[in-house]
C-alpha cells in the first residue's frame, strides 16, 4: 500500500497546450479520490501521467516513497481499469486475468489461487474461459476489475471506467466498486466527469478545470463551502442557481435585490456582505434549498414556472424570476402545480451562496 | 436504432420474376468476369492446330500440360516465382507491421519522416523506379539474382503495405498496449503480445496480398531478371517464338500459375475481408 504525491505537476503539449497547470495532491495510503471535472479540464492526462503513460512536463510524482518520474508503467506497482475495458481481445478472461502475474514470473497454482479469489469476490467464475467479446459491458468491466486485483498492486487508477455503460449498471457497478475498496483497501484514483460518481465514490474529490486544481476537499466540504462559482455550479444536480444581485443596507437590514426578488439575509450573511454594501455580488442558491411556500420572512419571491419536470420522487421546477431563472427542486411530487403558475418559493437562511463577481471566489468571513 | 432496410431490385415486379432476373444479372456479371479464364482453359486443352479455333472441333489434349512440365525453365520459373513470394512476403511482413504499427501509434520527427518517405515513393508511378533499380542492382552486382528481385519486391510492398497496416493498426484501440503496459509489458512487449495478436486477421490479409502482388508481378521480373532466375510470369510471356506464338503452351502455363494464386484466394479470402474490415 501507498500514498500518491503529486507536487508542481505539469503537462505541456507542444508549446501551445498547457493540458495540466501545477497540480499539487496529496492522496492518503488508501484513500480513494475522485478527480472530476468538464472534459479537457486534465485529470485523464493527470491519471495517465500517474501511470506513467504520459511524460511528465514538470513536477514530482511519488508513490509511497519512490519517485516515479522516470519509471516506465510497468514499474510502479499500478492497475487501471480504462473506459473501455482494454481487454486482451484474443485471450479468455481467464488469460487476461493471469497476464501480470505471468509477467511477474508468479507461479501457475499462485495465479490460479489469486484468481480465483478474485473471481470469487466479482462472480466470473462461470465466465473464465470464455472470450471478452462474449461478454456484456458489464461483465468485461468486471473482468477489467478483476485483472486489477489479481495483482495486488499499491494503486488502482480508474480512467472513467463506467462511463461506457447504462445508467443502471453505471450504479451498480458503482456500488461494487465501493464494495471493492471496503473490502480490498487499496489507494485509489477515480478519473470521472460525472459529478455524481466523484461524491459518492470519492473519499475527497478533486474539482479541476483547465488544467488547474479548483478545490480538493470531501464531498461535503466541496458541496457546502465550494472554493469558487465554478466548484458552486459543478457539484450538485441540478446545478446551483447564479443571480446577480445588489447588496443595500439600511437601519441594520442587510439585503439583496435583483429584478422580482429582495431577500434579507441574517446576521452572519450581514456581517459577511457588510464590506460589498452596494456594490453587487453573485447570488448562489442551490435547488435544493428553495422551498414551496412562504418559510422564513423576507426570505421569499415569487415566481412564475416554466417548465415542470416530475420525476415520481419529486418534482423539479424551472421558474422565472425577473429576468434570471431558478429552479427549485424538493417539491413533493403530488404538488399540483403546471406552466404559468405563479408560486411562492422562500430561500433558507444559512444555505445562501454570495460570489464576487470579478473573482468569482466566495465572500466569507 | 436506426433500421436500415435494403432497396428492392426493381420494385414494380413481382417478387419471382425479380429474383430471377436478380439472379441472371448476377450470372451474367459472373460469366463478364469468368470468361477470359473458361477461354484460357480451353485454349490449354487444344492441340496447337486447334487454338485459332478454339470453339471448333473436339479433341482434347493435356500433351500442353506435359510439354511445359518436361520444360525445365517453366518448372525452375515456378519454383522461383513461389520461393521469391514466400521470402518477399515474410520479409516484408516483419517491416510492414511495425512500420504501420509506428505510424499508428506514435507522433513526433521520425514517424513523420517515414511517413513522408513512404508517400513520396507511393507518389511516383511504378514504372519510373524500374529503370534506376535495374542500374542499381548491376552496380551491387546482385542483377538477376534472388537477392536483386528480392530487395526490390520488400521495398514496394513496405511503401505499399505500410498504409494499410497503419490503418488496421488505427482500429485497435491503444488502451489494450497501455493496460498490457501496466501489466508489466514493455512497450515491445505489449506490441508484440498484445497488439500483433489483434492484429493478426489483418496480417493474414496482409500475407495474402503481399503474396499475390509478388506472384503475378511482371515488370521488375522481367527488368530484374535475366536466364538465371526466369520467373513465371516472364516466361509465360517467352511463347512468342520466331515460329510463331505457342498459344497452347501459354495458356497451359497460365493455367497451372492461376492454381496456387486461384487456391491462396481461396483460402485466404475469409482473413482478407476479415482483415479489411477491421
Amino acid at each position: 500500500m501507498a500514498a500518491i504525491s503529486l507536487s508542481k505537476l505539469n503537462k505541456h503539449y507542444g508549446s501551445l497546450f498547457h493540458a495540466v497547470k501545477d497540480v499539487d495532491l496529496e492522496i492518503a495510503d488508501k484513500e480513494f479520490v475522485a478527480l472530476v471535472g468538464p472534459s479537457g479540464c486534465g485529470k485523464s492526462t493527470t491519471l495517465r501521467m500517474i501511470a506513467g503513460l504520459e511524460d511528465i512536463t514538470s513536477g514530482d510524482i511519488r508513490i509511497g516513497d519512490r519517485l516515479v518520474n522516470n519509471l516506465p508503467p510497468r514499474d510502479r506497482d499500478i492497475a487501471m481499469v480504462f473506459q473501455n475495458y482494454a481487454l486482451y481481445q484474443h485471450m479468455s478472461v481467464y488469460d487476461n486475468l493471469a497476464f501480470g502475474l505471468r509477467n511477474k514470473k508468479t507461479a501457475e497454482a499462485e495465479i490460479k489461487a489469486a484468481i480465483d479469489r478474485a473471481a470469487g469476490m466479482l462472480g466470473l467464475h462461470e465466465l473464465l474461459q470464455r472470450k471478452p467479446k462474449q461478454l456484456s459491458g458489464g461483465q468485461q468491466q468486471r473482468v477489467a476489475l478483476g485483472r486489477c486485483i489479481v495483482r495486488n498492486p499499491q494503486v488502482f487508477l480508474f480512467d472513467e471506467p463506467l462511463s461506457n455503460l447504462d445508467a443502471k449498471l453505471r450504479a451498480q457497478m458503482r456500488i461494487e466498486i465501493k464494495r471493492l475498496h471496503a473490502a480490498i483497501p487499496t489507494t485509489s484514483v477515480f478519473v470521472t466527469h460525472d459529478q455524481v460518481e466523484a461524491m459518492t465514490l470519492g473519499d475527497r474529490v478533486v474539482i479541476m478545470r483547465d488544467g488547474r486544481v479548483q478545490q480538493i476537499g470531501t464531498p461535503l466540504q466541496v458541496y457546502g463551502k465550494p472554493a469558487n462559482k465554478f466548484v458552486a455550479g459543478f457539484i450538485g444536480a441540478p446545478a446551483m442557481n447564479f443571480i446577480d444581485v445588489s447588496v443595500r443596507s439600511a437601519a441594520g437590514v442587510t439585503a439583496v435585490e435583483a429584478e422580482g426578488l429582495r431577500l434579507t439575509v441574517g446576521p452572519a450573511d450581514a456581517s459577511v456582505l457588510a464590506a460589498h454594501s452596494g456594490r453587487r455580488v453573485i447570488l448562489g442558491m442551490r435547488p435544493e434549498h428553495l422551498v414551496l411556500g412562504d418559510g422564513a420572512p423576507g426570505l421569499g419571491f415569487d415566481a412564475r414556472v416554466e417548465v415542470v419536470e416530475q420525476l415520481g420522487s419529486e418534482i423539479l421546477l424551472e421558474t422565472r424570476v425577473g429576468g434570471a431563472s431558478v429552479t427549485a427542486a424538493r417539491v413533493p411530487a403530488e404538488t399540483a402545480v403546471a406552466r404559468g403558475d405563479q408560486v411562492r418559493l422562500s430561500a433558507q437562511s444559512g444555505r445562501l451562496h454570495f460570489f464576487d463577481p470579478e473573482t468569482e471566489l466566495p465572500i466569507s468571513r | 436504432m436506426p433500421i436500415v432496410t435494403r432497396p428492392d431490385f426493381l420494385p414494380g415486379l413481382p417478387k419471382w420474376s425479380r429474383k430471377t432476373l436478380f439472379a441472371l444479372a448476377l450470372l451474367g456479371i459472373c460469366f463478364a468476369f469468368a470468361f477470359p479464364v473458361l477461354w484460357l482453359i480451353l485454349t490449354s486443352l487444344r492441340p496447337e492446330s486447334g487454338v485459332y479455333y478454339v470453339h471448333r472441333g473436339t479433341e482434347f489434349t493435356l500433351s500442353s500440360f506435359a510439354e511445359v512440365l518436361s520444360d525445365e525453365r517453366i518448372v525452375g520459373a515456378f519454383l522461383n516465382s513461389a520461393l521469391i513470394s514466400t521470402l518477399a512476403t515474410v520479409f516484408s511482413l516483419l517491416v510492414t507491421v511495425s512500420s504501420g504499427y509506428m505510424l499508428s501509434r506514435f507522433t513526433g520527427p521520425a514517424p513523420r519522416i517515414w511517413f513522408g518517405t513512404i508517400y513520396v515513393f507511393r507518389c511516383v508511378p511504378y514504372i519510373s523506379w524500374v529503370l534506376p533499380l535495374y542500374f542499381v542492382t548491376q552496380s551491387w552486382g546482385i542483377y538477376d539474382t534472388y537477392t536483386g528481385l528480392l530487395l526490390p519486391h520488400i521495398a514496394v510492398h513496405i511503401c505499399f503495405f505500410s498504409w494499410l497496416m497503419k490503418g488496421f493498426f488505427d482500429g485497435i484501440d491503444p488502451s489494450m498496449e497501455y493496460a498490457a503496459m501496466i501489466d508489466g509489458c514493455t512497450r515491445w512487449g505489449a506490441f508484440i503480445r498484445v497488439a500483433v495478436p489483434s492484429a493478426l486477421p489483418a496480417i493474414s490479409a496482409l500475407a495474402v496480398l503481399c503474396w499475390l502482388f509478388t506472384w503475378n508481378e511482371f515488370l521488375f521480373a522481367l527488368i530484374l531478371t535475366g536466364n538465371r532466375v526466369p520467373m513465371i510470369t516472364v516466361v509465360m510471356a517467352q511463347f512468342v517464338t520466331e515460329m510463331g506464338l505457342r498459344w497452347n503452351l501459354m495458356a497451359a502455363t497460365a493455367v497451372m500459375a492461376l492454381v496456387p494464386a486461384f487456391l491462396i484466394a481461396l483460402f485466404g479470402q475469409k482473413y482478407v475481408i476479415r482483415g479489411l474490415r477491421i
